[in-house]
């Protein structure tokens, strides 16, 4: 189904980099992410050394999402002071979960300032939920950031601590496959929104977030089946995908 | 062709459970990746075989006991054996907790033939282990009441380690093959016997079965050029093994001594972890400069000194080579147990210093299987040290799989430094076949280490209950979280699961929901007794 996903994991195995050229080469500026996600960004995927902020309902499954292609591709990602993270869910999304590591933050801002500047020293990646009050000690998060081309993702489904370069927030979910006293969940429309500094107009797009195959895909095709009060509640046909290429 | 040493092997299957002290005529296993890794002889007796599913033995058994692996405390626990062994003879090596192996000609000269010296090591061992209220031994026909315990002398690795699981079954304990007769010894065993002794992976002895090599002496019998070529360095293993030759061949060179890493404290530490984080700067290193060179480090010296010039030195053997987090392991156990026996340690530490005894050219069957070790890996594992240093090991740790129907108990998190972060697979198989009765894909992305209890009501703002049949008394309306309230616009369940069924006193029963609330917010919740919680959220 989503064949780029499947050609990436092939040459991650292989040991060649995937998506052709020097995948996450040390001089790449932005680390990739699903073609889904891609065109959602201003620069196509996330830039080194910026943070991106996830929020609303699905905060956590957006930022797994978008963090699974590069992870896919060799980067390593850390959860930093996420206790409640499931790992689960990540892995569906398509993080590999041999490349990721999880580190407690008990403590305050600046016990989480501490431990996120040394996993910036070895982890691209780092998914944290940030405390209260992380912006007064984000100044050396920032330079660590950037001084190694470290992709921060703060996930908080009410809004960051941290002020972002990139928010992306969740709205307007809608579940698909489950009605009352029937069915299960198995996928779910969700309306994406993506500001930031360097984008003259926020971009909104409609995403299944996870989608039937567990990953993410785009929503705009779907075929809903007519409401399931007069189906035969059969979940499994409330989903018709129509992807093209 | 080069004659294997003579070796004695000291095998004993169940060592987990020795070192927990279950009696043997508890029915107990211990569990690791879904698999059974250790049982009582109880268990044993009643067809749990090592190697079973968690579901398989708890129908073949419904009163076994679940028991968690602690890799430590065998580690630990088999310093007591190691020492009683070396008294017998102080050359020896350790493979892992309930595995050693010392070569025989000292001690058979010394004792009288290669029997006396196995005659005496069970003797050893049988008195140890009868004092601690788990005893070693033949078991009486029918009975369960000994745990098993082999010691083989035989050429080579793994002639004397074949010989000692060979012998753990036989009266006596001991199976002493003649000189030359590993060939003999081997021939007729079963190909599978590849995957017991750790010397080839199943799916390369899946398909040696498959292609009709059904027996060692099969395999021995090929062209060993054919096999190389056919199955890589892997196969050409098996086949050596195969033949009764054993070993890789060793490398030309013995290691340079300038390849020893130590590590001299200023002031001696009393803490363990300290030391710890050391002995895996030492490893890190250690392994680097020998990747550098193409080798691994198959037979590691940990020397570890105090500052009142106490010393404990062991040897580590493992033939696919010695990682950096399995030399850490080692130094772990091996300082853990001198601390714990009588006369141990009795001052700080001031020395730590890894020799690499033996190194063999690195043949490829224990790096990963694709690829290699990126410059990310790398940078990975250094961050994941780092860090550890800074927050402690139980504050970094990565997920290892273990099972379960309720999302919290499916991984569970263990200290990264104390895995091989490049082997992942060996935490994160899954085993095989679906957990019937978990809850089905997509997974919540939040899951609260506690849940989180709430009330389910139904539209006229009663509890919502649930039989124990899994009816419910009406369809939920309302999630109440503390002072909030929220419609319920969507709900499936109730999926009742029962946990641990076998034992009376931990047995639960949780009949489980999906429910969306008016924001779109789904979660997984359950009832138990009936109390209503938040098992998950779908975030």
């Amino acid at each position: 189904m989503t064949a780029t996903v499947r050609v990436s994991e092939l040459a991650e195995r292989l040991g060649a980099p995937a998506g052709g050229g020097a995948a996450l080469g040390r001089r790449d500026r932005t680390l990739p992410v699903a073609a889904e996600l891609a065109d959602l960004l201003p620069e196509g995927g996330l830039v080194r050394g910026r943070i991106a902020g996830c929020s609303g309902p699905a905060a956590w499954s957006l930022a797994f999402a978008l963090v699974a292609h590069a992870s896919q591709a060799g980067a390593w990602v850390v959860v930093v002071g996420a206790p409640a993270a499931g790992f689960e869910a990540a892995a569906e999304l398509g993080v590999p979960l041999e490349r990721l590591v999880v580190v407690d933050v008990e403590g305050g801002p600046s016990v989480w300032a501490e431990r996120v500047a040394a996993a910036a020293d070895g982890f691209e990646i780092v998914l944290t939920a940030a405390p209260a009050g992380a912006e007064r000690v984000a100044r050396r998060v920032r330079q660590r950031l950037q001084s190694n081309g470290v992709v921060l993702v703060a996930v908080d489904p009410s809004s960051p601590s941290v002020a972002c370069d990139l928010d992306l927030a969740t709205a307007d979910v809608e579940w698909l496959g489950i009605g009352q006293g029937w069915g299960r969940l198995m996928a779910r429309r969700v309306g994406v929104t993506v500001a930031g500094r360097r984008m003259p107009r926020p971009v909104r797009r409609s995403l299944l977030l996870p989608g039937p195959d567990g990953r993410v895909a785009l929503a705009e095709r779907v075929d809903r089946a007519p409401d399931a009060d007069d189906g035969d509640g059969g979940a499994g046909t409330v989903i018709a995908l129509d992807r093209a290429g | 062709m080069r004659t294997p040493p003579r070796l004695v092997t000291v095998w004993c299957p169940d060592w987990p459970m020795l070192a927990a002290r279950v009696p043997p005529q508890r029915p107990a296993a211990i569990f690791h990746a879904n698999r059974v890794v250790a049982c009582t002889p109880a268990a044993r007796a009643a067809g749990v075989r090592h190697g079973d599913r968690r579901r398989s033995a708890q129908s073949t058994c419904p009163e076994i006991e679940v028991l968690e692996p602690d890799p430590d405390r065998d580690g630990r626990e088999f310093e007591a054996i190691v020492r009683l062994v070396a008294e017998l003879a102080p050359k020896l090596e350790v493979v892992e907790p309930g595995w050693l192996s010392l070569a025989a000609r000292g001690p058979a000269r010394y004792f009288g033939g290669d029997q006396a010296v196995a005659d005496r090591i069970v003797a050893a061992v049988g008195a140890w282990a009868a004092a601690r209220g788990v005893p070693v031994g033949q078991a009486l026909r029918g009975s369960a009441d000994r745990y098993a315990l082999g010691v083989g002398v035989a050429d080579g690795r793994s002639g004397s380690a074949i010989a000692a699981r060979l012998a753990s079954s036989r009266d006596g304990g001991t199976l002493v093959v003649e000189p030359g007769g590993t060939p003999g010894l081997v021939a007729p065993l079963t190909i599978g016997w590849l995957r017991e002794l750790g010397e080839a992976d199943a799916d390369l002895v899946d398909l040696l079965g498959r292609l009709g090599v059904r027996t060692l002496g099969t395999l021995a019998a090929l062209d060993r050029g054919d096999v190389l070529a056919r199955f890589g360095p892997v196969g050409a293993h098996a086949h050596r093994v195969a033949s009764g030759l054993d070993d890789r061949p060793p490398s030309a060179t013995d290691p340079p001594p300038e390849w020893w890493v130590e590590h001299p404290f200023d002031e001696p530490v009393e803490s363990l972890d300290t030391v710890v984080f050391v002995a895996k700067r030492l490893a890190d290193d250690l392994v680097s400069r020998l990747a550098a060179d193409g080798r691994v480090c198959v037979r590691l010296v940990v020397i570890v000194e105090t500052e009142h010039g106490e010393r404990s030195e062991r040897a580590w053997y493992r033939d696919h080579g010695l990682s950096a987090p399995a030399m850490v392991e080692r130094a772990r156990w091996q300082l853990e147990g001198w601390a714990s026996q009588p006369g141990g340690l009795s001052g700080g530490v001031a020395l730590v210093r890894f020799v690499p005894d033996e190194v063999r050219p690195d043949d490829g069957v224990q790096a990963r299987l694709w690829g290699g070790r990126s410059q990310a890996d790398h940078d990975a594992a250094r961050a994941v040290v780092r860090l550890t240093g800074l927050a402690g090991e139980q504050a970094v740790r990565v997920p290892a799989w273990q099972g379960g129907r309720l999302p919290g108990e499916r991984y569970r998190l263990v200290p990264a430094v104390l895995v091989d972060l490049e082997r992942a697979d060996e935490r994160l198989e899954r085993g095989d076949g679906p957990w019937p009765g978990a809850v089905p894909t997509p997974s919540p992305a939040v899951v609260p280490r506690e849940p989180v209890v709430v009330e389910v009501v139904d539209a006229d703002g009663a509890p919502v209950r649930v039989t124990g049949r899994g009816e419910i008394s009406a369809a939920p309306a309302v999630l109440v979280t503390g002072s909030k309230r929220q419609r319920i616009v969507a709900w499936a369940g109730p999926w009742p699961v029962e946990q641990r069924w076998w034992s009376a006193e931990q047995s639960r029963r949780i009949a489980r929901f999906q429910v969306v609330t008016e924001r779109g917010v789904a979660h997984l919740v359950g009832v138990e007794r009936q109390q209503w919680s938040i098992l998950a959220t779908y975030a």
